[in-house]
């Protein structure tokens, strides 16, 4: 029970400080054009508040990711943390105007549909550790 | 700007870059916290700065932080995050080569669905 609430705050929190990342970077990006690979367009970059905004959601997502990772294993964890991606479609058709295009939300369904996949992947083997476990302290 | 973004041979290299500086930081942060030897609290941090794999993975983050950005304004941002979530992909099938994590049915299913999504937004902009 305990676990649970664990995770469960945690990843929201990851949700909540990638969010935050992903909305800053778009709008670091978009004060920074055009993309070149030089001096100028790091300063157009760092001259402007939006990449703190992102250096911010990035070191709350680190450590949060690493308090996460000291106890599940990396591969659905990393599934977990990309829920963000429903989250970050709504704000970014709110705060950018982006249309919601057919391919979009086909796309968005199957990814989430994939993550889903891989978190049910997860708890089946979760159960059988714990099985694992059980017969091991029994014998 | 159009429906959705067209995808040039930078946006396509920027893309790239993204996905393998962001499975090895991933890779290199589960390489320093999977650690048995590293101990608990404080004393977990400082055994994790004291060794290359957390600098790796900090080091990976720093440069997917600038390729990102770039790769963010060139696109809409909800087409830039549904083409980067490629990364599951690439990050499970590293875990499993690397660390010998189990890759069942169930998560061949859902690296499929995943490419599938990515391939779509991809292929139908």
């Amino acid at each position: 029970m305990k676990r649970g609430w664990f995770y469960l705050i945690g990843f929201l929190l990851l949700m909540g400080f990638d969010s935050i990342g992903a909305i800053s970077f778009k709008y670091a990006g978009m004060h920074a054009l055009p993309v070149q690979a030089n001096a100028a367009w790091l300063l157009r970059l760092f001259g402007k508040p939006w990449i703190y905004g992102a250096v911010i959601g990035y070191v709350g997502a680190f450590f949060t990711w690493m308090t996460l990772l000291k106890h599940a294993p990396i591969g659905p964890a990393f599934a977990a943390s990309h829920l963000e991606l429903v989250s970050v479609m709504l704000l970014s058709v709110w705060l950018f105007n982006e249309p919601l295009t057919l391919a979009h939300v086909l796309g968005a369904v199957a990814i989430i549909a994939g993550i889903v996949c891989l978190g049910f992947a997860e708890s089946r083997e979760h159960v059988a550790e714990l099985t694992d476990d059980s017969t091991r302290a029994d014998s | 700007m159009p429906t959705g973004g067209s995808i040039t041979a930078l946006v396509a290299g920027l893309w790239l870059v993204n996905v393998i500086l962001d499975t090895t930081g991933q890779l290199a942060f589960k390489a320093a916290a999977s650690d048995p030897a590293a101990g608990d609290g404080f004393a977990r941090w400082l055994h994790m700065a004291s060794r290359p794999w957390l600098w790796t993975g900090i080091a990976c983050y720093v440069l997917e932080f600038l390729a990102w950005i770039a790769f963010l304004s060139l696109l809409p941002l909800s087409q830039a995050i549904l083409l980067g979530s490629i990364n599951i992909v690439a990050v499970m099938v590293a875990g499993r080569v690397l660390f010998g994590e189990k890759l069942t049915s169930l998560r061949v299913a859902g690296i499929l669905l995943v490419t599938l999504g990515v391939v779509i937004v991809g292929v139908g902009g």
